[in-house]
């Protein structure tokens, strides 16, 4: 009797505890996924779901749509830039400012970081608006520097206009990188390294193979956080060039945003879109760890 | 060799990397400062780089009342706040019984909480919106907390849950044999000690939300109801050739989240590090 009691009592506890965090992520971020992948295979366009004359299944022709719409490949390739600056660029220049603090190459750490990691706690919407004053326009910072060297400087972004993008990007997140490699170095066990540097080994040896080695789990961390990141970067862009000049900038979320918000919406592609998304990402974060499987752990 | 007794050339190159990264993560905010005491007269004819001749304050005043700031900032720090409670609240409850109280069901439901830390929110903005929608909604302060504590969560359960599973069972076992209950052993004993991380979550949950721009975008109509990121894009679109009020916009929205981190910095960086060192 006692054990059925106590039983039932472990049950109920567990209920209440659980069951408010449950349903509201249930309802907000679980079903409303899988509920994304069911509308992308209908025509769903508004109005009711259940009970809707016209609602009908149309299997995989929303995405035969996407895959025949060259915007859809301008927003990818920008997309891939993206996650290229943010795993070849944000990663590497963090692992750098990271290893000369850990190691106290240099005094006032506390300050260093504290700055480095300021652009991060800024909403992307400021950094958006401030850096298009400092880029995109005739009268900008970066004209003006530039009519120093040439006086006949034309403002035109026409060659490569995710450059200012990136560059941007950049600037806001190598301080995340930084914060996290440098925790995870000052939990390395600094009798290693003395040891190391006892039996001779120089500062890049000591880097090669201790400490490279012994990050290579954050490494991948890192790369699929940035992996994620990237693809989740909307407000900076929705601000800053809005996509423009002429799909130049398009992102996949911006793509969508584009397909359900702007004029006509068109549910059942935007919603094609954000499964695509959903898929690329997970591509991409199991390549990473593919990747860390063959060639990281050699702790 | 040690670097610390290194030549003086490497040390001064280390300390003009650093110094370089420095300014370049500082230098655009005290630009925007600098500028925004400028009338935008002053700044189109003027060199951009240059200090004002003259401070001037006025537009701040202006930019306050044209972006109605006095409201945003209410309505930003409801929703911040509410939405740190919430989350801290729910996540750790959850968090607990998923750590300290067997159950069959964990397995499942702990995963489909771990794997929404990668679901992106463009992904579920459409049906979300059809959702908010349907249970009308759209355009409340309600519409736009649940969410906001929804997505909050993943990173609040799979926190609590790690730190939770490291306080030794013996502790809940003792408070057992007094009789305490599940829930008492919970809001009196675990959740007091699990202070350190409830402050971590805490601070990620109120900058993400802080800082929300899209989702609020969608779910909001009214002026009342929108919050302050919002209400510095107004300043993107019609008013962009104003400078002189747009910059002080962007200062207004700036001032809040710079405050902050400079009080809580050190818990900032803490959580970002703490968010990516385990898995």
């Amino acid at each position: 009797m006692y054990k059925i009691s106590a039983k039932r009592e472990q049950w109920k506890a567990y209920l209440i505890l659980v069951v408010p965090a449950a349903l509201i992520y249930f309802s907000v971020m679980a079903f409303p996924t899988i509920f994304s992948i069911g509308l992308s295979l209908t025509n769903y366009n508004g109005g009711k779901i259940f009970g809707n004359p016209k609602l009908v299944f149309t299997g995989f022709s929303s995405y035969l749509r996407i895959f025949q719409d060259p915007d859809f490949y301008l927003a990818l390739k920008n997309n891939l830039f993206i996650v290229l600056i943010s795993v070849f660029g944000q990663i590497p220049l963090g692992f750098g400012l990271a290893y000369i603090l850990s190691r106290r190459l240099v005094k006032g750490v506390d300050f260093f970081q504290t700055m480095i990691y300021l652009p991060n706690v800024i909403s992307p919407v400021i950094i958006g608006i401030l850096f298009k004053s400092f880029y995109l326009n005739q009268d900008s910072v970066y004209m003006e520097l530039l009519r120093k060297l040439n006086p006949a400087a034309e403002f035109t972004l026409s060659n490569h206009p995710m450059i200012p993008v990136l560059v941007v990007m950049l600037w806001m997140y190598t301080g995340m990188y930084v914060i996290i490699f440098l925790a995870n170095l000052q939990r390395i066990d600094t009798s290693v390294i003395e040891a190391a540097k006892i039996d001779g080994a120089s500062e890049a040896q000591t880097l090669w193979y201790i400490l490279l080695p012994a990050l290579s789990g954050v490494i991948v961390t890192c790369a699929i956080l940035a992996i994620s990141g990237s693809l989740k970067s909307f407000d900076l862009l929705f601000v800053m060039t809005g996509g423009g000049p002429a799909k130049q900038t398009s992102v996949l979320s911006l793509y969508m945003y584009s397909k359900a918000f702007v004029g006509a919406p068109n549910y059942p592609l935007a919603n094609a879109i954000s499964t695509v998304m959903v898929i690329i990402s997970f591509i991409l974060i199991g390549l990473t760890q593919g990747m860390e499987k063959r060639f990281g752990g050699k702790e | 060799m040690d670097v610390r007794k290194s030549p003086w050339g490497v040390k001064i190159l280390i300390y003009l990397v650093m110094f370089i990264f420095t300014v370049l993560a500082i230098y655009p905010i005290l630009w925007l400062v600098i500028q925004s005491f400028k009338t935008t007269q002053e700044y189109l004819t003027t060199s951009k780089l240059a200090l004002p001749k003259l401070w001037f304050p006025g537009n701040y005043p202006y930019a306050w009342k044209l972006g109605k700031f006095g409201m945003l900032l209410l309505n930003s720090l409801f929703y911040t706040i509410v939405t740190v409670m919430g989350v801290v609240v729910f996540g750790f409850m959850a968090g607990f019984a998923f750590a300290k109280i067997k159950n069959k069901a964990t397995p499942l439901l702990h995963g489909m909480f771990i794997v929404g830390i990668l679901i992106t929110l463009q992904s579920i903005m459409v049906p979300l919106f059809l959702m908010v929608n349907t249970v009308h909604l759209y355009d409340t302060r309600l519409g736009i907390l649940i969410p906001y504590i929804g997505i909050g969560l993943p990173m609040g359960v799979y926190l609590s849950t790690e730190y939770i599973r490291h306080i030794p069972e013996a502790l809940i076992e003792s408070a057992r044999l007094d009789g305490t209950g599940y829930l008492k052993t919970f809001f009196f004993i675990i959740f007091p000690m699990s202070a350190p991380v409830a402050m971590t979550v805490g601070i990620l949950t109120f900058t993400g939300t802080w800082n929300e721009f899209m989702l609020i975008n969608i779910l909001a109509a009214s002026d009342t109801i929108k919050s302050i990121p919002v209400g510095v894009g107004r300043f993107s679109g019609a008013l962009a050739s104003d400078y002189g009020k747009q910059f002080s916009a962007l200062v207004i929205g700036l001032i809040p989240m710079l405050l902050f981190y400079l009080i809580f910095r050190r818990q900032i960086t803490k959580g970002v590090a703490a968010g990516a060192v385990k898995g």
